[in-house]
């Protein structure tokens, strides 16, 4: 049994990497294949259980190296994006990833604590804030864009989140590219693409990497924002239709991590804190919260307190190697782009970008990957951040708890 | 001088490109399909399709939770609260809907525990027909 989960555990972090590193694939993704393979090759049920967790977590790891040192993200690292690029091009590119594994592991420590003593509250929790939810984005919201203070930059705000709310209801609500893909061209086109554009027309470049491993961040700062990240990674876990993405914005403004180290720490512990609370909320509150959750409640179907110890062990062992090998290839990218032409290598990118939305999403999805870019775009020249391209999902998920979606839709006859 | 061309091209791009996006999703019609040709390949596409209610749920928090069945295969159909205020509004409450109701639907296929849903999203995605 042990070597058998020590065996499946290793393959979900090769797979992991993969997924983590290879821009547009997620576990989700990966997911039909995987159930496929144990289902042709006769997995045991709990084999194929280490081998989805395993996957998962390392994903969320390694898929940080992709967002931040080559400016692909999916829904889950898009706004570390900005962050990341901006720590890789003052030499601090080993320093951005260090920051988001010390953010995973100290966040995943810091949820199973709190899961395990507040383990009763979540379904309270649950009834409670439901009603509350479309009021507290909205005070987000309403907080995003008036930290601009100036009134140009105000109104300006105001203009990308109803842009990118507008591009967030047709595109979510429609058919036009099957909704399982459908982020990737909008969350490419507003934060990935950008970013490179800017990059290829200020002639920047990939400065010397620092050699130093120290970190410009204080541990009080660092413990803050794992808790803080922790936090909200639970409270996406538990409340329906709140993403990664939506948590962050809120926390960037309302929780003050609007610098850029504190902010990859509190991004990547929400990542670590949703992913273990998704797995483990299938024991918790009854309902699977991931696309990884609801393919171990396929498998396993009942899951009892072991089950959930000996899913955790393999969670923790997984984040453990897959902790060590992103602080590996942490260092040893920015070494390879230091000496390529970045210019070139953003191009190429771009390119690989481009290519990979149309195979993924056709015409539809190259439309929409323009229009997001404009959008993304336009944050830059307004001289406004682009977090507030986030409406792209703000605003959905405010008109879907508002109960106003049916109204929207019958108007706009999508 | 530039930045403002840029600033105003950009604009101009986020407009036509919105403007087509939505051209484009007017345009695009469900595909029509029996309720035995729903799988997993569909999921994330709009469709239409037909069957019987065989099986009615009122959940307390104002959804309404269906099951259709037609060729001998059966979907779920959620009508979540928001959808169901508006039915309300339109004359059509829970009790409208009795099992044996025919029913046509319109919505994403998404998957929810592993079993296959059509989730219609606006008034006009539901049509029932009443079995006398």
């Amino acid at each position: 049994m042990f070597l058998e989960t020590l065996i499946f555990c290793l393959a979900g972090i090769g797979i992991g990497i993969f997924a983590g590193i290879v821009p547009g694939m997620h576990v989700n993704t990966l997911l039909p294949s995987l159930l496929f393979l144990g289902m042709v090759f006769k997995f045991q049920p709990y084999s194929l259980a280490v081998l989805i967790v395993s996957t998962a977590i390392t994903e969320i790891f390694v898929n940080f190296i992709s967002s931040i040192f080559i400016g692909a993200p999916e829904a889950d690292t898009a706004l570390s994006v900005l962050p990341g690029h901006r720590l890789l091009l003052e030499g601090r590119g080993y320093e951005a990833i260090k920051l988001t594994v010390i953010g995973g592991i100290g966040a995943l420590i810091a949820t199973l604590f709190l899961i395990s003593f507040f383990a009763q509250t979540f379904k309270i929790l649950y009834k409670i804030s439901r009603p509350w939810v479309h009021w507290l984005i909205i005070g987000a919201v309403i907080f995003m864009i008036a930290s601009e203070k100036e009134t140009r930059k105000i109104i300006s705000a105001s203009l990308i989140i109803l842009l990118s709310g507008f591009l967030g209801i047709i595109t979510l609500n429609s058919s036009l590219v099957n909704q399982q893909n459908v982020l990737f061209p909008v969350l490419t086109g507003l934060f990935g693409l950008p970013t490179l554009i800017v990059s290829i027309s200020q002639r920047a470049s990939i400065p010397k990497q620092a050699r130093d491993e120290s970190l410009k961040i204080s541990n009080k700062e660092i413990v803050k924002s794992i808790i803080l990240g922790s936090i909200a990674g639970i409270i996406v876990g538990f409340l329906p239709a709140i993403g990664i993405s939506e948590a962050a914005t809120m926390v960037q403004y309302l929780g003050g991590r609007g610098e850029a180290r504190s902010f990859l720490v509190t991004l990547s512990g929400i990542n670590v804190g949703n992913e273990v609370f998704s797995l483990i909320s299938l024991f918790l509150v009854g309902n699977p919260r991931s696309g990884a959750s609801v393919a171990i409640q396929r498998i396993l179907s009942e899951l009892t307190f072991w089950d959930v110890l000996y899913l955790i062990g393999v969670i923790c062992f997984s984040a453990g190697i897959a902790g060590i090998l992103t602080l590996f290839l942490g260092k040893r990218i920015p070494k390879y782009l230091e000496k390529v032409n970045y210019r070139v290598l953003c191009s190429a990118v771009i390119i690989f970008m481009l290519a990979t939305i149309f195979a993924l999403t056709g015409i539809f999805g190259l439309l929409i990957t323009f229009t997001s870019t404009s959008i993304g775009l336009l944050c830059n020249y307004l001289g406004i951040k682009r977090s507030h391209c986030m409406g792209v999902l703000l605003v959905p998920t405010i008109l879907f708890f508002a109960n106003l979606n049916p109204i929207i839709l019958s108007t706009l006859r999508i | 001088m530039i930045r403002i061309n840029l600033t105003l091209a950009c604009f101009i791009c986020s407009i036509v490109g919105l403007a087509l996006i939505y051209l484009a999703a007017l345009s695009l019609q469900p595909i029509k399909v029996d309720l035995d040709e729903i799988s997993f390949d569909l999921v994330g596409r709009s469709v239409t399709s037909e069957g019987k209610i065989v099986y009615k749920k009122v959940h307390s928090a104002g959804h309404l939770f269906l099951t259709l069945e037609a060729q001998g295969s059966k979907i779920q159909v959620p009508i979540f609260a928001g959808l169901m205020n508006r039915l309300r509004e339109k004359g059509m409450t829970e009790k409208n809907f009795s099992v044996g109701d025919r029913l046509v639907i319109t919505g994403l296929v998404s998957e929810y525990k592993g079993q296959l849903q059509i989730i219609p999203r606006k008034v006009e995605d539901i049509r029932l027909n009443h079995v006398p």
